[in-house]
């Protein structure tokens, strides 16, 4: 003999017939994961786009204007032979004005109007991946000089003062994070307690007639588990949502370059979210139940 | 069946039952009865758990109840029935459902419950009603539905706590009529009640309890 059919059963009525009770719950598991969700999506395009900014390791030398074509070319020929560096690209004003219409539309009447001269010409050279860069520009150094340099955009440099930044953003989005699974948790935990008070009549009589602590407690648990489920469904649903829509209005932004891509979360992540749910929901179930027993006859 | 050994319950300083001692026999018929705070549903809370002796020895069916770890009452009281004065009906659920509580929490199928509800229903006469909810029934026939429960798993004990407190004379006799049944089965049952009529009507032992202590009726 099983005790497992009356449980199922006893959870899916109770599910039923506690709808309002229940939907509290689950909305309140869907409100913290898509909470959750959004920083763990604003996190994982992070890495993305710090990943693809690591690999794309190069220096922007832009030229003075008067430096001659001849002096240009010798130039990036001197620094093509440093060890460090893997390719040098010299790219006229014209090949940067093309880019830049490429990339961004409607732009031409702009570049017309502001004439010759305002996108310089320059060097783009890609470094060695592994490296130190300090020791790589200090290489470079000798080649790169304000006389024939107006800028020298160092690419990496800001890159890992940013990755520095990033842990500590990190850090506190963890704990962020943390903070409002707990805050979830004791929600639902009251919102369940609340549930087992309105039935805490029915659940004396289950005890009375010999029912285990296990069989009272194990509906809960199932409710809970449901909770969790629908809740995380619920939450990935939205999130999918949001990060449609906010794709639209990020458009701009990935024709530039600037982010590589805006991704949904990978189905790891994902999965996670939806188990992080379901350990709510029994964990607060459980709290809620358990803090019954200690009570009851 | 039943033995108490010198049992006493204290609640922080009263003294609700005090060197209670007496022995029912497998079968028998007993009146626990008295006054009011008398002790009488202390002393039933101690037969099926809800309390603890504070000293003493509480055997039923060789257990020692006062010694019984939390995790084994549903054991115990799974050989048990139990009617209250106030029925304690889950008013939810219909009174089949109701019945078959005491089945489904020892995983018991349902087409078995269903068969046993059924022929249940039918000695407290209530063939037919299983479907209603219990507030479609009157006070009789909701503490029928009541003692219905309380024998559905065929126990050993049946305790019945002013199970006629609520109801008028001719209720209260159907109810009586359907515990001496019962008990001659070969259920053991013990009646706390202060209805001096029915137990003329239904004369059998009586424990009479007076300021928690027996005044007359054991140990036997």
């Amino acid at each position: 003999m099983s005790v497992a059919p009356h449980i199922f059963r006893r959870a899916l009525r109770s599910l039923w017939e506690n709808l309002y009770l229940n939907s509290v719950s689950t909305a309140v598991i869907a409100s913290a994961l898509v909470l959750m969700g959004m920083y763990l999506t604003v996190q994982h395009n992070i890495n993305i786009a710090v990943t693809s900014w690591s690999r794309d390791v190069h220096v922007s030398a832009y030229f003075q204007p008067e430096v001659p074509e001849a002096d240009r070319e010798a130039l990036r020929d001197s620094i093509a032979r440093d060890p460090n560096v893997v390719r040098v690209k010299y790219v006229t004003e014209e090949d940067a004005r093309v880019w830049l219409r490429s990339r961004v539309d409607g732009l031409d009447d702009v570049l017309e109007d502001l004439g010759p001269g305002v996108l310089p010409a320059s060097l783009e050279i890609t470094l060695r991946e592994s490296g130190d860069l300090n020791s790589q520009m200090t290489g470079l150094a000798p080649w790169l000089r304000p006389e024939e340099f107006a800028e020298v955009d160092y690419g990496r440099e800001w890159l890992e003062r940013f990755e520095a930044l990033l842990s500590v953003v990190k850090g506190i989005g963890a704990t962020m994070g943390l903070l409002v699974l707990v805050a979830a948790l004791f929600l639902v935990a009251n919102t369940v307690h609340l549930a087992i008070y309105n039935r805490r009549d029915e659940l004396e009589i289950q005890k009375l007639v010999g029912a285990t602590t296990g069989y009272i407690v194990a509906p809960f648990i199932v409710e809970g588990f449901a909770h969790g489920l629908l809740g995380s469904l619920i939450a990935i649903v939205c999130l999918w949502g949001i990060h449609t829509g906010l794709a639209g209005r990020l458009e701009a932004a990935l024709q530039l370059g600037l982010i590589p891509e805006f991704g949904f979360l990978p189905l790891s992540w994902v999965l996670a979210l939806m188990l992080c749910g379901m350990v709510l929901g029994i964990g607060a179930a459980s709290v809620a139940v358990t803090r019954f027993i200690a009570t009851a006859p | 069946m039943i033995r108490l050994y010198r049992v006493s319950k204290t609640y922080k300083d009263v003294q609700a039952l005090q060197d209670i001692n007496f022995h029912v026999s497998k079968g028998e018929f007993c009146y626990i009865t008295g006054p009011s705070g008398a002790g009488k549903t202390t002393m039933l809370k101690l037969l099926y758990g809800a309390e603890r002796p504070s000293s003493g020895k509480l055997l039923i069916n060789g257990t020692d109840v006062a010694k019984l770890p939390k995790r084994d009452l549903p054991r115990l009281r799974r050989n048990m029935g139990i009617v209250f004065q106030d029925f304690k009906l889950i008013e939810t659920r219909s009174v089949a459902e109701n019945v078959g509580l005491a089945l489904e929490v020892l995983g018991t199928p349902r087409d078995r419950i269903r068969r046993q509800v059924e022929a249940v229903l039918n000695i407290v006469g209530l063939r037919g009603r299983g479907s209603d909810r219990p507030d479609r029934l009157s006070g009789g026939e909701q503490q029928r539905v009541a003692v219905a429960r309380a024998i559905v798993n065929d126990p050993s004990v049946l305790l019945a706590d002013e199970p006629t407190g609520n109801l008028d004379g001719a209720m209260a006799i159907e109810v009586m009529e359907i515990l001496q049944a019962i008990n001659l089965r070969g259920t053991t049952v013990l009646v706390a009640t202060h209805d001096t009529g029915l137990m003329q009507r239904f004369p059998y032992r009586v424990l009479r309890f007076r300021a928690g202590r027996i005044e007359s009726g054991g140990p036997a």
